[in-house]
């Protein structure tokens, strides 16, 4: 990399004072620095530098904003990085203030970095002390994240794989839960929203989250929330169903158009599926979803989709739906005591059941594969 | 003053002006019959106020409500005195008199915006009361104008709404309050309750949609059916003119609009009911038949004339057992009638061969459907009104 002379030269570039064109020429060698990963762990060791970055994140000259801003979120993609950002760049302190403003242009990149910088349980803890510290409230941020318009030049769609990373951490969870507010509810016809899927995947990461919590279930099935519909909508189709599965079926869910599309990415299908099998946990969870004709929407689901892994997410939730109660003492599926024995039974077979998966899946890309090349010839 | 006698004790002559008393008569006393009455006209003992207050009648009420409504006061003064008396009346649940008294307020016109800003929820809580929801909301949103953290007034605009089924409304308006206070319960409550009506009315307007898309394809499937057996429908006069003026609210207008002349212009005199032809289950049209008897201007009407029966086996059931009152002759039995449909163009006759069925007439070239009913003429073979209704007509026998 750089020698220690030319590193010192390299930093002393990076004011606000320097000339104009030296200063923009410094800041696109370091956005090349951080272009791999090399880069990227060399500048891990020079915090002067990138806190230089940060500093001038408040340059006059757009150019060099973008740049520097570009260069953080290449970092910021590093989880070695963390963690030197986090503690040495005051990089929190300086940009979260500005993740809300109205008029600020970069709030889109402000997003992106703090989601990258959340995805990991250490440093998220770092973003959210920051935020509560900066007085950011997570329900001003869900506020914000659904006034669409709020900031005419941002989308800040990345706020809601910032919010998902946050709800990792129960203390976050907190705040999304709370009764007292409308937060929850905010995000949930955003389970729809069709220009995003960064928004889409960010809010379903979020519900999926919230739901570990099973004391919460009851709520969030009830009126007052009314979480199931949201969750069902992505994954139900235009197929026509019988006249008495179409009466027992959430509000939101009958009648649907000729032209009513599923959601197009499987991995937001697969968390939709994963949020739905933790509401099963309780035996009122399984109860409510049985009584709303969930199943129903689950069978043509499993015809339609194709991904072995979203398949396999979509049986497991059938099962439970179509399978009998459990005995006394079981009725909660989470605090389950599991006998040794059959622990590893289980363990044995979800080995076999992934390296099945991973054969439908070789099987699938072989035959897309002859498709495309039928279809050059 | 008289001269205290000797030796009384007395306090300046008051015994003997309290005497003098006793005998003369108090000019302005009260009646001993209407003294309630009377007392009930002084501001001071009345028990209720009277609705309007009269200044012949009262002048001292009058005189103290001028004292309320004083002009010299500022116009601050004079509107918060406007809006104590409306909330009296409020209280009262006189709502009619509050918003008058609201009203006056406001024409003062005082800088005080708060206060104005009162005014106006005030008069939006009486309207609401009265049930003029849109006065409520005009009142509401007038408030919120001035004074964009009333929260009361951003509470009853929500109300109002709700009341007027604007749910979205009712969205915005808890969403702004809930700004200002993110955990009060009644916008809490109100917008959980607007989301869920709004969604069942989204509901209700995706069913209306099915239902009207499937009725649109069931008049099309029928209008095609009648089109593949060759049958030829024709437009009347007025259907005619509707179409040439009416606008098509869907693209499938062409089908409905054919199809509801149909029913609309099957309402003439003679039918009883709008009946329209109908397609059953296995793909058989059903038609809705008139005969009609010119000798006795009598009509028969058969609401569900399958296509694949023969006019035989109607007629047969018809003039079967009993004849039918109006054939004072005994003469229409099935053997002997004879049935013609009309050529609407050329206003030629042709006879109707009754074993054949329905379709298999109306098939026939020169058979046009007026209103998307068959009509078919009954005469009796060979009877003199037959001889006379078809002389000077041009017929054409069946073979």
């Amino acid at each position: 990399m750089l020698s220690d002379g030319e590193a010192t030269e390299l930093l002393s570039f990076l004011t606000l004072e320097t000339r104009a064109d030296v200063k923009g020429q410094a800041s696109e060698y370091v956005l090349g620095l951080t272009g791999n990963r090399d880069g990227c762990r060399y500048l891990q060791s020079k915090p002067d530098c990138l806190q230089a970055l940060v500093t001038l994140t408040s340059d006059p000259s757009i150019a060099i904003v973008k740049d520097c801003f570009h260069a953080l979120i290449n970092l910021s993609a590093d989880e070695t990085l963390h963690q030197p950002l986090v503690t040495e760049t005051g990089l929190l302190a300086k940009l979260l203030p500005k993740l809300l403003d109205p008029e600020y242009v970069f709030a889109d990149r402000i997003c992106t970095i703090l989601s990258n910088l959340s995805r990991h349980e250490r440093t998220c803890r770092d973003v959210f002390r920051a935020l509560q510290e900066q007085d950011i409230g997570l329900d001003r941020l869900v506020e914000v994240f659904c006034n669409q318009g709020f900031n005419k030049k941002a989308s800040l769609h990345y706020l809601g794989p910032l919010l998902s990373n946050l709800t990792q951490l129960p203390e976050a969870r907190l705040f999304i839960l709370d009764r007292d507010r409308c937060v929850i509810q905010r995000l949930l016809p955003y389970t729809q929203y069709e220009e995003s899927s960064t928004r889409r995947g960010g809010v379903v990461g979020t519900l999926r989250n919230c739901c570990f919590d099973h004391a919460h279930h009851e709520w969030l099935l009830s009126d007052a929330v009314d979480i199931l519909p949201y969750l069902l909508l992505p994954l139900a189709g235009p197929e026509e169903l019988s006249e008495e599965e179409n009466e027992g079926l959430p509000v939101d869910l009958q009648y649907l158009p000729e032209d009513k599309k599923r959601e197009e990415d499987p991995d937001i299908r697969k968390m939709l599926l994963e949020t739905l099998i933790l509401l099963t946990a309780t035996r009122l969870g399984r109860q409510i979803m049985k009584d709303k004709n969930v199943y129903p929407i689950m069978r043509e689901f499993d015809k339609w989709e194709k991904d072995p892994q979203v398949i396999s997410a979509c049986e497991k939730l059938v099962q439970v739906l179509i399978g009998d109660e459990p005995e006394e003492g079981m009725e909660n599926l989470m605090e389950v005591e599991i006998p040794k024995d059959v622990e590893e039974k289980l363990i044995e077979m979800d080995a076999k059941e992934q390296a099945q998966m991973e054969k439908d899946e070789q099987e699938q890309m072989e035959k897309d594969k002859q498709e495309s090349e039928k279809n050059l010839k | 003053m008289a001269a205290p006698a000797q030796g009384e004790d007395s306090d300046d002559g008051m015994d003997e002006f309290m005497e003098k008393f006793k005998a003369q008569k108090y000019k302005n006393a009260f009646n001993e019959s209407n003294w309630e009455e009377e007392f009930n006209k002084v501001p001071m003992f009345m028990k209720t106020a009277p609705e309007i207050i009269d200044p012949e009648k009262n002048p001292d009420l009058a005189c103290i409500q001028s004292i309320i409504h004083d002009d010299d006061r500022t116009p601050e003064e004079q509107a918060r005195g406007l809006k104590d008396e409306g909330n009296d009346y409020f209280k009262e649940k006189n709502y009619k008199k509050s918003v008058l008294s609201y009203t006056e307020g406001l024409k003062k016109n005082c800088m005080d915006l708060e206060l104005n800003a009162i005014l106006y929820t005030n008069r939006a809580a009486a309207h609401f009361y009265l049930g003029n929801m849109r006065s409520a909301l005009n009142d509401a949103t007038a408030a919120k104008k001035l004074k964009p953290d009333h929260v009361k007034a951003i509470i009853r605009g929500a109300q109002c709404s709700m009341e007027l089924r604007n749910y979205v409304g009712v969205l915005q308006w808890c969403d702004e309050g809930l700004k200002l206070l993110p955990t009060d319960k009644k916008l809490l409550e109100l917008r959980a309750t607007a989301d869920k009506l709004k969604r069942e009315a989204d509901k209700d307007a995706r069913k209306a949609k099915v239902k009207a898309k499937k009725e649109q394809n069931e008049k099309k499937a029928l209008l095609a059916a009648i089109k593949e057996r060759g049958i030829k429908l024709l437009k009347t006069e007025l259907s005619r003119h509707r179409g040439s003026d009416s606008e098509d609210d869907d693209g499938h207008g062409g089908a409905s609009r054919a199809l509801a002349d149909l029913e609309l212009d099957g309402m003439g005199s003679q039918e009883a009911t709008g009946a329209c032809v109908f397609m059953d289950e296995q793909g058989v049209l059903h038609w809705p038949v008139l005969f009609l008897y010119p000798e006795h201007s009598q009509t028969d009407f058969i609401s569900a004339f399958c296509e694949n029966s023969s006019f035989m086996d109607h007629l047969a059931v018809m003039f079967g057992e009993e004849l039918p009152p109006w054939d004072t002759e005994r003469k229409y039995q099935p053997q002997n009638l004879q049935l013609f449909f009309e050529d609407p163009e050329k206003g030629h006759l042709y006879q109707v061969d009754l074993e054949k069925s329905l379709l298999n007439v109306l098939q026939h070239q020169r058979c046009f459907l007026k209103a998307g009913s068959p009509s078919f003429i009954v005469l009796v073979s060979g009877s003199l009104f037959s001889k006379q209704f078809l002389s000077g007509k041009k017929v054409k026998r069946s073979k």
